[in-house]
């Protein structure tokens, strides 16, 4: 309990320094002007998607060699999480994308590759909703967690391929090079981090109340 | 006295085969939905001249839906026929995936055939390509199968199943999909796709098919 | 030599206690009966010892000569006869016949065939070109019985072997019973008739 105590003061000292960061001490982007603060957001809710995605499946994968229904929960509730930040970051990136180049939705391979996302955290949740008996609603629930966790690597090196991006140049570019202003990549880290200990606070502060929940079904 | 894993997926194979042919309803109600979609298809945009990527996007369409008309059977048949038990107890895991696989592989490509004639016939497509076509169906057919066969096996167990695996198979048939639409298109005539993408796929494939068969057993052996 | 150990195993499903904390063994080379009323837990018991279910709580081990054999491997070695088995309906006797047993490695010859289906009390004449929808729960119970005894499995698990079978049949089976029994096999009968209790050598009560 103090550990979530500590978590949770620390957290709210990172995010507030990263608002002032991005509002006061990060300058507009070439091209992007002040609109790039909105990347600040959209980019660490993005990355957690992923994160949540990633251990989800993976505690899908502890609970098949332990059939320890702990980690069945964790892989739910992280689903239930991040269903939440790919929302965000589908909606965020909605609007950067407007604002920036006058269109909501251009099917480019981020917008399509957070899309994907986007479905597999729905079929994910509607396969868990519609099995009710707890032991095969787990095992099935990280079958399908792993499974669909196989499409996100092909889907990544395929779509840029496919189709003209209308992404900005990736700030980190291919060859590794960091092409932003030194402030805003610190920023973008703290950001980062920031969105990281978020769901780790999430996380933590659910368990209690998602043991109780699942124990009296 | 042992058996083979061939010998046993082949056993697999052949009763499916046998019980398709003895049940015709069963692969005549995908072929007939897929049929009814393309003639509305086809009523719709009558002499419409579509551009070849819209024509390959719809192909792949119709034959995603023959699919998801049949896809639930693939082991609701044997759950209604109470065959589930018999199965489990005598049949190993991988005989049983790796025998309907292939049974479903095979039973999307029969119906692919007639499928792509009417296609062909009734948007008034051009083949630059025939091979490459050819390619991409049997690539396609096998994703949509060892997919297919693994989503279908998602609800074994449970009491009450509604049709998920359509919701359940999408994001999965992506990256099976987009590639085969793209390419599917070069082949209608629009500016040729790199077959780095048939690659791609094949690549695709096989991890879904690797994927399949570590997964499996967890949903086969029911605790 | 076989055996079935259960290790203080609890079994619930759904909220509903089935049974708890029992410990039994089972061993090879005898007649062993589960009795118990409608309901009682003698069906999963028998899955438990198929491995077909996991314990709720407990442990549940068989092993073979020593050995105690995992799940893939037991199921190769035993063969199950329930009334929730079913035979593919599309198929004849010889081809479900062919399937199983072709899964177990086993080959029959046209004349083993016959002499498996008369050990059952099934007429070859009567089933040929015969899909197995059309049989009645009888003959499909002979069958059943007719790929547990071709199998050459070293587990028999048995539940209600002898319903919807005549007097005569429900003899046969307590007589194929008898020989696995003293051939080795473990044979493990899940009854509420009390004539396959009676035949049995050891009982094991579920209340």
């Amino acid at each position: 309990m103090n550990r979530k105590k500590i978590l949770g003061v620390f957290l709210a000292v990172l995010t507030l320094a990263v608002l002032c960061a991005v509002f006061f001490l990060v300058p507009p982007a070439e091209g992007l002007d002040y609109y790039v603060r909105i990347a600040f957001f959209h980019i660490p809710m993005a990355w957690v998607s992923v994160l949540a995605f990633l251990l989800s499946a993976w505690w899908g994968a502890r609970y098949l060699r332990s059939r320890d229904m702990r980690f069945d929960r964790l892989s739910a509730r992280s689903a239930r999480l991040g269903l939440i930040f790919v929302l965000l970051a589908t909606a965020s990136g909605a609007v950067f994308s407007k604002l920036t180049w006058g269109a909501y939705w251009n099917w480019d391979p981020r917008q399509t590759t957070i899309f994907v996302l986007l479905l597999i955290y729905g079929a994910y949740l509607t396969l868990r909703a519609a099995l009710g008996e707890a032991r095969l609603r787990a095992r099935a629930s990280a079958v399908y967690a792993l499974f669909s966790f196989l499409t996100v690597p092909f889907l990544v090196f395929i779509l840029p391929r496919l189709y003209f991006s209308l992404h900005p140049s990736p700030v980190i570019n291919g060859s590794g090079s960091i092409d932003m202003d030194t402030s805003m990549l610190l920023t973008l880290l703290a950001s980062l981090a920031d969105g990281t200990l978020l769901y780790a606070f999430l996380m933590a502060g659910g368990s209690g109340r998602d043991i109780r929940k699942e124990e009296s079904a | 006295m042992k058996s083979s894993l061939f010998h046993d997926i082949r056993l697999v194979f052949r009763k499916e085969m046998k019980s398709a042919l003895r049940f015709r309803a069963a692969w005549a109600a995908m072929l007939m939905f897929a049929l009814t979609t393309l003639a509305c298809v086809s009523l719709a945009v009558q002499g419409g001249g579509l551009s070849p990527r819209l024509l390959a996007a719809l192909y792949w369409t119709v034959l995603f839906f023959a699919f998801m008309a049949g896809i639930d059977r693939v082991f609701e048949a044997e759950d209604s026929a109470g065959t589930l038990l018999a199965l489990r107890v005598y049949a190993p895991a991988d005989a049983v995936l790796f025998g309907k696989l292939l049974y479903t592989w095979l039973l999307l490509l029969v119906l692919a055939v007639p499928l792509t004639l009417a296609f062909l016939l009734l948007m008034d497509v051009t083949v630059v390509t025939p091979l490459v076509l050819f390619l991409l169906v049997l690539l396609g057919c096998w994703g949509m199968a060892a997919a297919g066969t693994l989503v279908a096996a998602l609800g074994l167990g449970a009491s009450v199943r509604g049709s998920l695996a359509p919701i359940l198979l999408m994001p999965l048939m992506l990256p099976v999909f987009l590639p085969a639409i793209f390419v599917t298109s070069g082949a209608f005539g629009a500016e040729a796709a790199s077959l780095s993408f048939l690659f791609g796929m094949g690549l695709y494939d096989a991890v879904l098919t690797v994927g399949a068969s570590v997964l499996f057993p967890h949903l086969w052996y029911a605790d | 030599m076989e055996e079935i150990v259960f290790q203080d195993v609890s079994q619930s499903f759904q909220g509903r206690t089935i049974f708890a904390h029992r410990s039994d063994v089972v061993k090879g080379g005898c007649i062993t009966a589960v009795c118990g009323a409608n309901g009682s837990g003698k069906s999963t018991f028998l899955r438990l010892c198929a491995h077909l279910l996991l314990p709720t709580e407990g442990s549940v081990s068989v092993s073979l000569g020593g050995e105690e054999l995992s799940r893939e491997i037991l199921l190769r070695r035993l063969s199950l006869v329930t009334p929730e088995l079913r035979l593919y309906p599309r198929l004849t006797a010889r081809e479900n016949l062919d399937f199983f047993l072709g899964l177990r490695g086993i080959t029959l010859r046209e004349a083993d065939y016959e002499a498996l289906l008369a050990r059952v009390g099934l007429r070859p004449e009567a089933l040929r070109d015969t899909w197995a929808a059309s049989f009645s729960t009888g003959m499909c119970q002979r069958l059943k019985l007719a790929c547990l005894l071709a199998s050459e499995a070293d587990f028999w698990l048995l539940d209600e072997p002898g319903a919807n079978l005549d007097a005569e049949g429900a003899a046969m089976v307590l007589r194929e019973a008898r020989q696995a029994a003293n051939a080795g096999r473990l044979v493990l009968l899940a009854t509420n008739d009390p004539r396959e209790e009676a035949a049995a050598d050891e009982v094991i009560s579920i209340p």
